[in-house]
């Protein structure tokens, strides 16, 4: 799971355009603080496989007076899976948080439509929380799973609430991600 | 009807001090207002001329008998300013007790039933006692009384109570009509209201009669008669009214912009906010001087005359009689008067409370919320008085030019009698600090 | 809507309600169908008309323009007393705080629509009594509602909500005032009631997971229903 987003975040970073791996590193960490920092080799080899996916390819090499540096491009493939990728509901689980936060972030940056999402992530979670809470009320339910049922609900709500405010937000969002 | 009953009955057992205090206040107007009615009833029953023991002679003239009856008619103005003042304590709390009524199911009729049914009994109360103390009263003085005279008080004794459940039952009208009374926090100011403006065009119309009649003769007659003091005092009284709702707002909003200190900046917003509120409290008072300021004039010229003319045709003590009699009422309705405003502006305060309380605790001195408090009574009331003394003065000016040239000096003491209307006005607010201090504290905060 | 296919008659319909507040537009153009039966969530931010549209349905206000229909009648056009009647009847409402009347003990509070309906008192006692027990608040009728905690205090007005066995029951932020474990215990006793009993319920709510306990959820935004319908 991981793994496969850390190549449509890096497809989605390429699509303001070409940039090479040390530039895309930079701009992951800046841009996800929470997420774990990627290493170099990480992003090379993630780039790595793009291109051979034929979702990237490279751009030709840069020598700004320095070592010579590869400069990587997304591809309209890699584009169309990006695209794709950002529509796609994650599972209702607890702690989706990052995931939804990089949907969203993706969303803005490649031009899609996070308003969209949002509401069909949003309607996700609340039928989870339906199912969730008819479990919790089930007569005869046992402590342990009302308390695991609790447990879900919460954090769903929490990420219900973030959704919230972040689509009432959208307009200053897109402004400060779009410069960079 | 059984269920309203002991739906009322259940409700007044679980009520709290304030209702108590609404009724016996209620009780104690409707006693009043029952007392001048049966004194009216047995005087409207003498037949005739008769020798009265009572009043020196001012009762044994059937034409002076009018003059008592409208006197007393004058003086249930503002016993009924009184009971209005009344019926709003702890109005904001009844007021949601009916919207909840009216969410659970109650119908209108069915809420003005029990509303009704409240105030009917409090004035029941009051009017009882007021005919228990009254009867032997009268057995003392008029050993057989005419049977007329009973009747009269019969109906005055039963009609009190039933109008009070009847008026009780339409001031709610707005209330009942909707259940969501206590949600909806911005109630538009209301007007004078329609009954307001009816009597004001009322009294317009019967000025305009009183001045052609004038014009067409009959002069003094007319003019110099207890009607038409009466109607002019009542009309001028209510245009102080009008002026009075007029001007809060005009000087609300200009002291607000231009308010320098807090407590001025406080009272003023409350007046801008709403008008008609101070106007409404202040009715009674401002005819009370209109009226207050005529008399004194009148008094003024009419001992002059006595005590300087030729023989009259009745005895000095006749006409000083009747005018002490008539300063006496005078000062009986500016004392129900002020009782009123007393009332009015306790309540006023013990229902914004939280408000207070949350500014209280907010940095907002006590001090300043006192004088804030005195200012919302001042400002207001100082033009309309102006206005209601001016125009007392008017009254007696133009009865003193009708009567004679020669009449003397013109009296200055009239001049200070809406001075001290308006200080009396002052110090009435002011009894309601104490319950300031009492209101203010943060435990107030609590209560939902 | 994906109503039209169902063919199932709803139970309570508004149609392009509009409704202002002086100035304020509280609702424009609202419309939403609520089926005998169902528990239906309707959520918003503050100031998206929610509670208008609760007054508006249950014939506590009248709309500006637009129907309200209930059971194949206009409601927005009946007089007021069949409107106290319908609510005395057929109507439960449940709001945030403030509908129990201070003066009358839990038990009398929730016999009123009982007494107001002309009901001998020991019978509409006797009801609530039930009521009162089935919501667990047995020992508490002879308290008044300054004497009860808030979560005590809704179960007393969902016991009066429910008393006559009503068809719709309104409640506008229920559980506003509680915490979570109260919370809980009102919208479980709440739901349970209404599925036994077929009743419908209309909650509002900005908690999503209070609005978790209904069978469908709409979204108003501005004073007007979302497009985008979820549920069953």
């Amino acid at each position: 799971m991981i793994a496969m987003s850390t190549r449509h975040i890096l497809l989605g970073l390429l699509a303001t355009g070409p940039s090479h791996g040390y530039d895309l590193k930079r701009r992951h960490d800046e841009r996800f603080p929470r997420a774990r920092p990627l290493a170099y080799g990480q992003v090379y080899t993630t780039l790595q496989r793009l291109v051979r996916d034929g979702l990237a390819e490279v751009d030709g090499t840069d020598s700004d007076g320095g070592p010579e540096r590869t400069m990587y491009r997304a591809t309209d493939d890699g584009a169309r899976e990006l695209a794709q990728w950002a529509c796609e509901i994650a599972p209702p689980a607890p702690f989706v948080t990052n995931e939804i936060f990089a949907k969203v972030v993706v969303s803005i940056l490649s031009g899609g439509d996070p308003d969209a999402y949002l509401l069909a992530q949003r309607a996700a979670h609340m039928t989870r929380m339906r199912e969730l809470t008819a479990l919790k009320t089930t007569p005869g339910a046992d402590l342990a799973s009302v308390l695991s049922a609790d447990y879900a609900l919460n954090h769903l709500d929490a990420d219900l609430r973030w959704m919230t405010t972040t689509a009432a937000r959208l307009t200053t969002l897109t402004a400060e991600v779009d410069p960079a | 009807m059984s269920a309203d009953l002991r739906l009322a009955w259940l409700l007044t057992r679980g009520s709290d001090r304030r209702e108590w205090w609404r009724v016996a206040l209620t009780a104690v107007g409707a006693a009043l207002a029952t007392g001048i009615g049966l004194a009216f009833a047995t005087v409207a029953s003498i037949r005739g001329r008769y020798s009265v023991s009572v009043g020196s002679g001012l009762l044994d003239d059937a034409s002076d008998r009018q003059g008592v009856m409208i006197t007393l008619l004058m003086l249930l103005v503002p016993v009924l300013g009184f009971l209005g003042q009344c019926a709003r304590v702890g109005a904001v709390h009844r007021d949601r007790r009916l919207a909840a009524l009216r969410l659970a199911g109650a119908t209108p009729a069915q809420v003005r039933r029990i509303a009704a049914l409240e105030a009917g009994l409090a004035c029941l109360t009051g009017s009882t006692l007021a005919t228990a103390v009254s009867v032997p009263l009268l057995l003392s003085l008029w050993q057989h009384p005419e049977p007329l005279a009973w009747v009269g008080m019969a109906l005055v004794a039963v009609a009190v109570p039933v109008l009070g459940a009847a008026v009780s039952a339409l001031a709610l009208r707005r209330v009942v009509a909707s259940p969501l009374g206590w949600v909806r926090r911005v109630r538009p100011t209301r007007g004078p209201g329609r009954v307001f403006g009816a009597l004001t065009v009322l009294l317009v119309v019967l000025a305009a009669y009183v001045g052609l009649n004038m014009y067409r003769g009959n002069r003094l007659g007319v003019a110099l008669g207890p009607l038409t003091v009466f109607a002019t005092s009542l009309l001028l009284g209510v245009a102080a009214v009008w002026l009075a709702g007029w001007s809060s707002r005009r000087l609300g909003t200009a002291l607000a912009a231009r308010a320098q200190r807090p407590a001025l900046l406080i009272a003023a917003e409350r007046l801008r906010d709403d008008p008609w509120a101070t106007a409404r409290t202040h009715a009674a008072v401002l005819l009370v001087t209109v009226v207050g300021t005529a008399f004194a004039g009148i008094r003024a010229v009419m001992l002059h005359i006595v005590n300087g003319t030729t023989p009259l045709s009745e005895t000095n003590a006749y006409y000083t009689t009747g005018l002490d009699l008539t300063a006496a009422a005078i000062l009986l309705a500016l004392a129900l008067t002020l009782s009123a405003l007393a009332v009015g502006t306790a309540e006023s305060l013990a229902s914004r409370r939280r408000g207070l309380a949350a500014q209280a605790a907010a940095g907002v001195p006590q001090s300043v919320l006192g004088r804030a408090l005195l200012l919302e009574t001042a400002l207001p009331l100082a033009p309309a008085v102006l206005l209601a003394g001016a125009g007392g003065t008017a009254i007696y000016v133009g009865w003193a030019e009708l009567i004679d040239d020669a009449v003397g000096p013109v009296p200055l003491l009239p001049v200070l009698v809406p001075v001290a209307v308006y200080a009396a006005c002052l110090l009435a607010a002011a009894m309601s600090l104490p319950l300031l201090r009492r209101s203010v504290r943060p435990a107030e905060l609590r209560y939902a | 809507m994906s109503n039209e296919e169902d063919g199932a008659v709803p139970l309570l319909a508004a149609r392009d309600l509009v409704k202002a507040h002086g100035r304020n537009e509280a609702l424009r153009g609202a419309t939403v169908e609520l089926r005998p039966g169902e528990i239906l969530a309707v959520t918003g931010a503050s100031g998206s008309g929610k509670s208008t549209l609760l007054h508006c349905l249950a014939g506590i206000v009248r709309p500006d323009s637009g129907a309200v229909t209930y059971g194949g009648e206009r409601l927005d056009r009946l007089p007021e007393r069949r409107l106290s009647e319908l609510r005395r009847t057929e109507f439960g409402v449940v709001f945030q705080f403030g509908q129990l009347i201070p003066e009358l003990t839990a038990l009398d509070n929730v016999a009123l629509p009982l007494l107001l309906g002309g009901a001998r008192r020991q019978e509409a006692q006797a009801s609530a009594g039930e009521w009162l027990e089935r919501f667990g608040v047995r020992g508490q009728e002879e308290l008044r509602p300054g004497e009860m905690s808030g979560g005590q205090a809704q179960r007393v007005a969902l016991a009066r909500a429910l008393v006559t066995g009503p068809k719709v029951v309104f409640a506008d932020e229920p559980t506003g005032a509680l915490d979570s474990l109260a919370s809980e215990q009102v919208m479980s006793a709440l739901t349970h009631t209404a599925r036994e009993s077929g009743t419908a319920v209309l909650l509002i709510t900005h908690d999503a997971q209070v609005a978790a306990y209904a069978d469908r959820e709409v979204r108003l935004a501005d004073g007007a229903v979302l497009p985008l319908e979820v549920g069953v």
